[in-house]
């Protein structure tokens, strides 16, 4: 579906697997005040909250939404001004063909600005991700889509000090298990 | 979970399960080799949706003709039918759009499949105005602005007819948005299990590289948010424009201002009563009791009496206007609906969809699932008839009465209509094998509810 220019890295992370929601957000939180940048935390469903214990700034798709809305709402008059006002005046049933048909307009103009925001919203969001048909997954842990919840840190910036404490802090919160993973992964978001 | 749950509610799934039950339940269906009663119910469906391209074919080869319309008559079945499967097209979205904004979370079940179900249903409802123009591939320009080489005639946008094209065909492409992004968290898990090749492809293909990282499941979120809002007026104002059909002629009984509101319910009617139907098919055989539980049956039975109800009352209201606005033309059109060659139409239509839910006034009503299963399908058959009722009735007797006529569906029109639920079931049954048919996504999130 599209074409993307992945700027793939090789990477060295280090990730905590949980098994429940409340022990990774009071992680996040912990680990967040003693100063560790977390890479990234995967979840197979949507946990309240996490995105601003991360802090993770709102999205801006709800500005594109209304940008692509507006859009369609122009495009939705335009076509009906142009094909029944000035291309093609149609007397049908006596009813208006000027300006005064616009009353009528507005059914159409109504589901061209949400066919439009819809799009262009489902768009937006999957170029934002850098999804697409074909790309291909970096999963951390199989069972990441499954049952399992991730913290994953970036071990390059890490020191031996700092890392043996990053174990204790995960451990303590609840950690089932700590794993290695580097290789390939694609620099996403 | 900003949520706190009552602990005197019911949770929202029994059985005290783990997110890793709740995915071996929901994707057993999808890795396993389809039952006998898969097999049985998908050859069935697949016979009825040959029988669909065979009276399809035949239709478009001769010609409209092969319909028992008339002159009188020219909105039959194939309107009704229409006006049928848009109906119940209409839960779907309702289902996760609206109650998304009421935050009512035991729609989390139930969404995945209505939704597919609203997808099926309007493609079968786009059919038939789509045949019904006769020569489809000169329709084409009728209904799409298209350039053309007639003058460059273009549509008529002051038609409701019209509108009801982008009415349709929007609502059609904004649930299948919604559907499937809704899919992507749950096809990237059936993916992650995947054993074989093929489906490790497949799966992987469409879940379009979702790894379930927080940024992506933050954006997600506003997403589906926003999809929400806009479809929640999209789904009041499909209906409400297939109303105007009606609702902007001049034939009495068809010009009435409350239509949009009282089509809107209906559809809400419709569209649960079909989920209803579904549902209580698909939790039995696919052992899916304690993700569908008799408390979702009950919420939906008391959307079906609160929906059921107000169509009643706008069937009354109708009435009452007819004689209070004095118009002769109005008062016999409504008179003969009830005491004219079409009586059992409409007596069919008030006893299913005004008396037959006020069963559910009693709690055993609402909680017993082979009762409720024969209260849907009466409500699906009552919603039928609503709209023949609507349509022939109206048409057959009306201001000359010399042209007056009667009209009964020849064995194509039949043909059409059976098929189109064959087409539905195919379809249905096929997502049943490849997709899940609950969000594991979502339900995974409320399994633990607590501050």
């Amino acid at each position: 579906m599209f074409c993307f220019s992945k700027s793939i890295d090789k990477r060295n992370l280090v990730y905590g697997v949980y098994d429940d929601e409340h022990k990774l957000l009071s992680t996040v939180e912990a680990v967040r005040e003693k100063g560790f940048e977390i890479f990234d935390c995967f979840t197979p469903f949507p946990v309240h909250h996490l995105d601003t214990a991360m802090g993770i700034k709102r999205s801006k798709l709800s500005i594109a939404a209304f940008i692509s809305g507006a859009t369609g709402f122009g495009l939705g008059l335009l076509l009906q001004f142009y094909m029944m006002v000035f291309d093609w005046p149609m007397n049908i049933g006596g009813k208006p063909t000027s300006y005064r048909m616009l009353p009528s307009m507005i059914p159409v103009v109504f589901e061209s600005t949400i066919l439009c925001t819809a799009f262009g919203l489902a768009l937006l969001f999957f170029i934002r991700n850098k999804m697409g048909h074909g790309v291909n997954p970096d999963i951390l842990n199989i069972r990441q889509t499954d049952d399992r919840l991730l913290i994953a840190f970036d071990s390059d910036k890490l020191n031996k000090f700092n890392s043996e404490e990053l174990n204790i802090l995960l451990k303590e919160n609840g950690a089932i298990e700590i794993n290695k993973f580097s290789g390939k992964y694609a620099n996403k978001n | 979970m900003s949520v706190i749950d009552s602990v005197i509610r019911q949770p929202l799934v029994h059985g005290d399960k783990n997110y890793h039950d709740i995915t071996t339940d929901i994707c057993r269906p999808l890795e396993n080799k389809p039952t006998k009663l898969w097999w049985i119910g998908f050859v069935l469906s697949f016979l009825f949706f040959i029988l669909l391209v065979v009276t399809l074919t035949y239709t478009t080869w001769v010609g409209i003709g092969v319909w028992n319309l008339n002159k009188t008559v020219m909105w039959g079945w194939d309107i009704t039918n229409f006006v049928f499967w848009i109906g119940i097209g209409h839960a779907g979205t309702l289902i996760s759009a609206i109650l998304l904004l009421f935050r009512q979370k035991w729609r989390m079940s139930i969404n995945r499949s209505a939704e597919a179900m609203t997808i099926f249903a309007v493609i079968c409802a786009a059919m038939f105005p789509f045949f019904h123009m006769g020569r489809i591939w000169v329709g084409i320009y009728w209904v799409f602005p298209i350039p053309n080489a007639f003058g460059s005639l273009w549509v008529n946008f002051n038609s409701p007819l019209l509108w009801d094209v982008f009415a349709i065909s929007t609502y059609f492409s904004v649930s299948l948005i919604f559907w499937y992004l809704g899919l992507i968290p749950d096809i990237a898990t059936v993916r992650d299990r995947a054993k074989s090749k093929m489906r490790k492809y497949w799966y992987n293909f469409f879940s379009m590289g979702w790894t379930g990282s927080v940024r992506t499941w933050a954006r997600y979120e506003i997403v589906s948010l926003i999809l929400a809002g806009i479809s929640t007026p999209l789904v009041l104002s499909v209906h409400s424009v297939v109303s105007m059909d009606f609702a902007t002629s001049i034939v009495p009984g068809w010009h009435t201002t409350i239509f949009p509101p009282y089509f809107v319910a209906g559809a809400i009617f419709s569209g649960f009563g079909m989920v209803l139907t579904l549902l209580l098919i698909a939790r039995k055989v696919l052992n899916y009791q304690e993700y569908i539980t008799v408390g979702h049956l009950e919420a939906m039975s008391k959307i079906l009496l609160l929906t059921g109800t107000l169509v009643g009352l706008a069937y009354i209201t109708e009435f009452f206007i007819a004689w209070y606005s004095g118009v002769e033309y109005e008062q016999y059109a409504f008179l003969n609906r009830a005491f004219g060659p079409y009586w059992w139409a409409y007596w069919t239509m008030m006893s299913c969809n005004l008396i037959a839910p006020q069963v559910f006034w009693f709690k055993w009503a609402r909680t017993t699932p082979w009762f409720l299963f024969m209260v849907s399908i009466l409500v699906n058959v009552g919603m039928w008839f609503e709209r023949f009722v609507i349509i022939v009735t109206s048409l057959h007797r009306d201001y000359l009465t010399s042209s007056w006529a009667m009209y009964s569906p020849s064995w194509v029109e039949i043909g059409i209509f059976l098929g189109t639920f064959g087409l539905f079931f195919t379809c249905f049954f096929l997502f049943c094998k490849f997709l899940p048919i609950i969000n594991m996504s979502e339900v995974k999130s409320i399994l633990k509810n607590k501050e």
